[in-house]
C-alpha cells in the first residue's frame, strides 16, 4: 500500500494565553497509521489536536493536513478531519439519531437512516437505546455515538481526544478493535490519551509529550504491539532519556 | 438545509424540549394575553363612555332653555378626548394627563396647567399595559431563553465539535440569532392583533405597521445583546449576571435617571408661581363685565363714532356683548401666551428625556411607541389646543349673540323685576354656536415623523450590536 503523509507538525510552537504550550514539536502520520500522543495533564495534547484543526495559530513552525498548511486553509483541514472532542460532546436533548443527523448536516452531509443504523451497529450501541435522549446515556454510550459520527463523517483523518476516558474495559477493547479496523481501511488516526496501556494496545507509534515537548517516540515492531512496560517507564519519567527515538 | 437553518431548527427543538423554557414562555404569554385583553376592554369601555358623555354634554348645552347669553358663557361645556385606536396597546400618558376638560368663559381650566412632573414621566408605570409588557418583561424572556445559546455550547464542550464540522463562529451565531429572531417575531403576534383591531377602529396602516416595526427592532436589540453576552461569557452564570444587570440598568435605572436628571436640570415653573404672574397681567386687561372700565374707553368711543350715537344706550348693538368679546379675546391671548409657554417648556423637558434613548433602547421604544400611538405629550397638548379652539369659538359666539340679540337696555335692567328678567333672555337657538367636538390626532405620517429620532436611536442600537455580534462571532474559539 502506498503511504502518504496525512498529518504533520513541523517544529510547531503554540501559545495559549501568553503561555508557551507547545515548544517546537515535530511528528508526522501517514495513511493507515494510528499515532497516540501520550502525556499528562497540561502536556499539550489537546492543543496539538486543536492546532491541526486550525483553532490555534502556530507561533512558530507549521501544521500540515494532507500536505497543506492549515494556517492557509483551515476550512480544507476541518473538512478532511473527523474530530472527537474529549468527553463525547454531544447534545443531551437529542437522541442518537438526532445527534448524528445534526452534526452531519452541519458538516454538509446527509445520511439516510440505514446508514446511521449501520454506524451505530458498528460501534455496538444497543438498538433499544438509540431513540432515547442522550441525557439517559452512560459515558460509554455517548462515546459510541461520537465514534459513530466520526465513522459517518467518512474522512481520511480522525483526531480523537481521550477517546477511552470513562469507558469500561470491555468497551475499551471494542473501541480498540474499531480503531484498528478503521486504520486497516486507510484512515489516519491521531489520538491523545494518558492511558499508557490503551495507547500501546492500539497505536502504531506513540509520542511522549511532556511540558510541550516531544520527549520520546515509540514504534511498534512489525509483528507486534509496543511494549507497555517500556512506555510506562518513560511516561513516569524514569527512563526518558534512554528511550528516545526507538 | 443550510448550516444556519440547521442550528436555528435545533435551537427551537432545544426550547421545545425544555420544560423550564416552555413554562416561562407560557407564563409570559398568559400574562400578555390577559393584560392585552383587559387593556383592550378598558380602553374600549372608556371610548364608549367618553363618546356617550360628549353627546350628553352637547345635548345638555343645546337643550338649555332661553337664557341670558352670559349665563351660558358661565354654564360652560365639557369636552372629552376619545382614546386613540392604538391606545389599546399603549395608553401612554393618557392615564395621567386626564381626558376631560371643562370649557367656560374667561378661563382655561386646569388641564392646561397640570402637574409638572407628568410631562417627564415615562407614563403608565402605575399600571400594566401591553406596551409595558414588551418594554420591560419581553427582554427578560429573551434573556432567559437566549443567555445560554452560545455559552452553553462552550460549557457542554459541544463548541469544538460544532466548529470542527467546518462551521464558522459567525454562522453559529447567525443560526442562534435567527432562532431568537423568529421567537420574538412570534411574540409580537398580540401587537399585530392590536394593530388589526386599531385598524378596524380607524387607525392607519402606516402607524400600526410602524408600531409593530419599532417593537420588532427593540426586541431584536435585546436578542443581539443577549447573544453578544452569551458569545463573550465564559459560563452561563456570568452571562445571566451580566444580562440581569444590563436589564436593570437599561429598563429601570437609566429611564428613571433620565426623568430625574431632566426634572432637576430643566424644571418647569410651578403652578402657583405661574398663575400669580399671569393673574397680575390679567388684572391690567380690564373687566369686560364693566362698561365703565376705563380700559375700554377707546372701544366705547370707537363704537359711538361707528354708529353715530351720542350714548351707549343709542347704539344699535349691546355694548356689553361687544366688550365681552373684546375682553375674552384679550384674556385668551394672554392665557394662550402662558399656555404656549408652558407647553413649550413641557415639550423641551420631554424632548430632553427622549434624548436619553441614545443610552437606553427602552426609553427610545417607549417614546416611539407613545408617539406612534398618539398617546404622548404632543397629542395631549394637541387635545388642549383643540379644546381651547372650541372654547373660544362658542364663548365668542355667545358674546356675539349677547351683542346682537339682546338690547343694552334690557340687559342692564334685567334685575328690576320678573318681566325684565324674562326680557333679558335670548332664544335658545343661539346655543347652536357650539360646534360638536371630536378630537383629531396628528396624521399617521406626522406621527411617524415625530418618532423619527427615537426610531433612529433604535436603528443605531441594532446597528452597533450587530457589528459587535459579528466581531464576537468571528473570534469564537473552542
Amino acid at each position: 500500500m502506498t503511504t502518504t503523509v496525512k498529518l504533520e507538525a513541523d517544529a510547531l510552537q503554540v501559545y495559549r494565553s501568553d503561555k508557551e504550550v507547545l515548544s517546537g514539536i515535530s511528528f508526522s502520520l501517514s495513511s493507515s497509521e494510528v499515532y497516540a500522543l501520550l502525556g499528562g495533564n497540561g502536556a499539550g495534547k489537546s492543543t496539538t489536536l486543536l492546532s491541526f484543526l486550525g483553532f490555534l495559530p502556530a507561533a512558530g513552525g507549521r501544521v500540515l493536513v494532507n500536505g497543506k498548511d492549515v494556517s492557509a486553509d483551515h476550512k480544507a483541514a476541518r473538512a478532511a478531519i473527523a474530530y472527537l472532542p474529549e468527553a463525547a460532546s454531544l447534545y443531551e436533548h437529542l437522541n442518537a439519531f438526532e445527534n448524528l443527523r445534526y452534526f452531519l448536516q452541519l458538516a454538509g452531509r446527509s445520511e439516510d437512516s440505514p446508514a446511521l443504523e449501520a454506524a451505530l451497529d458498528r460501534v455496538s450501541l444497543a438498538p433499544a437505546s438509540r431513540a432515547r435522549r442522550l441525557k439517559d446515556y452512560s459515558k460509554g454510550m455517548r462515546q459510541k455515538v461520537a465514534i459513530a459520527l466520526a465513522i459517518l463523517r467518512d474522512t481520511d483523518i480522525l483526531l480523537l481526544d481521550e477517546p477511552t476516558s470513562g469507558l469500561d474495559p470491555s468497551a475499551i477493547d471494542e473501541f480498540h478493535d474499531l480503531i484498528r479496523d478503521l486504520a486497516d481501511t486507510g484512515k489516519t488516526i491521531l489520538m491523545v490519551t494518558h492511558d499508557v496501556y490503551g495507547a500501546c494496545q492500539v497505536a502504531d507509534r506513540i509520542g511522549l509529550l511532556r511540558g510541550g515537548k516531544l520527549v520520546g517516540e515509540f514504534s511498534a515492531p512489525t509483528d507486534g504491539r509496543i511494549e507497555t512496560e517500556t512506555v510506562h517507564r518513560a511516561f513516569s519519567g524514569r527512563t526518558v532519556d534512554t528511550q528516545l527515538a526507538v | 438545509m443550510s448550516a444556519t437553518l440547521t442550528i436555528t431548527t435545533d435551537e427551537w427543538r432545544y426550547w421545545l424540549r425544555s420544560k423550564l423554557a416552555l413554562a416561562v414562555v407560557a407564563l409570559f404569554v398568559v400574562i400578555l394575553v390577559g393584560v392585552s385583553a383587559l387593556t383592550n376592554l378598558r380602553i374600549e369601555a372608556e371610548a364608549h363612555e367618553r363618546e356617550h358623555h360628549q353627546e350628553v354634554s352637547e345635548e345638555t348645552f343645546l337643550d338649555q332653555p332661553d337664557r341670558h347669553p352670559h349665563r351660558m358663557v358661565h354654564y360652560g361645556h365639557y369636552v372629552f378626548r376619545a382614546p386613540m385606536p392604538l391606545a389599546i396597546f399603549d395608553p401612554g400618558l393618557d392615564a395621567i394627563t386626564g381626558q376631560t376638560l371643562f370649557l367656560e368663559g374667561h378661563r382655561q381650566n386646569s388641564a392646561t396647567f397640570s402637574a409638572s412632573a407628568s410631562s417627564a414621566d415615562l407614563g403608565g408605570l402605575s399600571w400594566l399595559t401591553p406596551a409595558l409588557m414588551y418594554q420591560l418583561f419581553a427582554p427578560l424572556l429573551v434573556i432567559l431563553l437566549g443567555h445560554g445559546a452560545i455559552v452553553r455550547e462552550r460549557e457542554a464542550g459541544t463548541l469544538p465539535a460544532l466548529l470542527a464540522q467546518g462551521l464558522t463562529g459567525r454562522r453559529l451565531v447567525a443560526g442562534k440569532l435567527l432562532a431568537l429572531a423568529l421567537f420574538v417575531t412570534l411574540l409580537l403576534v398580540p401587537v399585530l392583533i392590536s394593530g388589526v383591531i386599531a385598524l378596524s377602529a380607524g387607525e392607519r396602516v402606516l402607524a400600526a405597521a410602524s408600531l409593530l416595526g419599532v417593537y420588532l427592532v427593540y426586541l431584536l436589540i435585546w436578542v443581539a445583546l443577549t447573544l453578544l453576552v452569551s458569545t463573550l461569557a465564559e459560563n452561563r452564570a456570568t452571562a445571566i449576571a451580566v444580562l440581569a444587570a444590563a436589564w436593570l440598568a437599561l429598563t429601570l435605572v437609566l429611564p428613571a435617571a433620565a426623568v430625574n436628571t431632566t426634572t432637576q436640570t430643566a424644571p418647569l415653573a410651578g403652578k402657583i408661581e405661574t398663575e400669580l404672574t399671569m393673574l397680575t397681567e390679567i388684572r391690567d386687561l380690564g373687566d369686560g363685565h364693566d362698561v365703565d372700565d376705563s380700559v375700554y374707553n377707546d372701544v366705547q368711543a370707537s363704537l359711538l363714532a361707528e354708529y353715530g350715537a351720542a350714548s351707549i344706550e343709542e347704539l344699535d348693538i349691546n355694548i356689553r356683548g361687544v366688550l365681552a368679546q373684546k375682553a375674552e379675546a384679550d384674556l385668551t391671548e394672554t392665557l394662550n401666551v402662558y399656555a404656549d409657554r408652558r407647553m413649550a417648556a413641557e415639550m423641551r423637558q420631554s424632548d430632553r428625556v427622549s434624548a436619553h434613548g441614545w443610552l437606553t433602547p427602552t426609553l427610545a421604544v417607549a417614546v416611539a411607541s407613545r408617539t406612534l400611538a398618539g398617546t404622548d405629550l404632543f397629542h395631549y397638548h394637541r387635545f388642549l389646543r383643540q379644546a381651547e379652539a372650541l372654547r373660544i369659538n362658542f364663548v365668542q359666539g355667545l358674546n356675539r349673540a349677547h351683542a346682537e340679540a339682546l338690547s343694552y337696555t334690557d340687559d342692564i335692567n334685567r334685575n328690576r323685576d320678573e318681566a325684565s328678567w324674562e326680557r333679558a333672555r335670548i332664544d335658545a337657538s343661539n346655543w347652536q354656536v357650539l360646534d360638536s367636538f371630536q378630537y383629531e390626532s396628528a396624521s399617521a405620517s406626522d406621527r411617524v415623523a415625530g418618532a423619527q429620532w427615537s426610531i433612529a436611536m433604535l436603528a443605531a442600537w441594532i446597528a452597533v450590536l450587530t457589528l459587535l455580534l459579528a466581531w464576537a462571532g468571528g473570534r469564537l474559539k473552542p
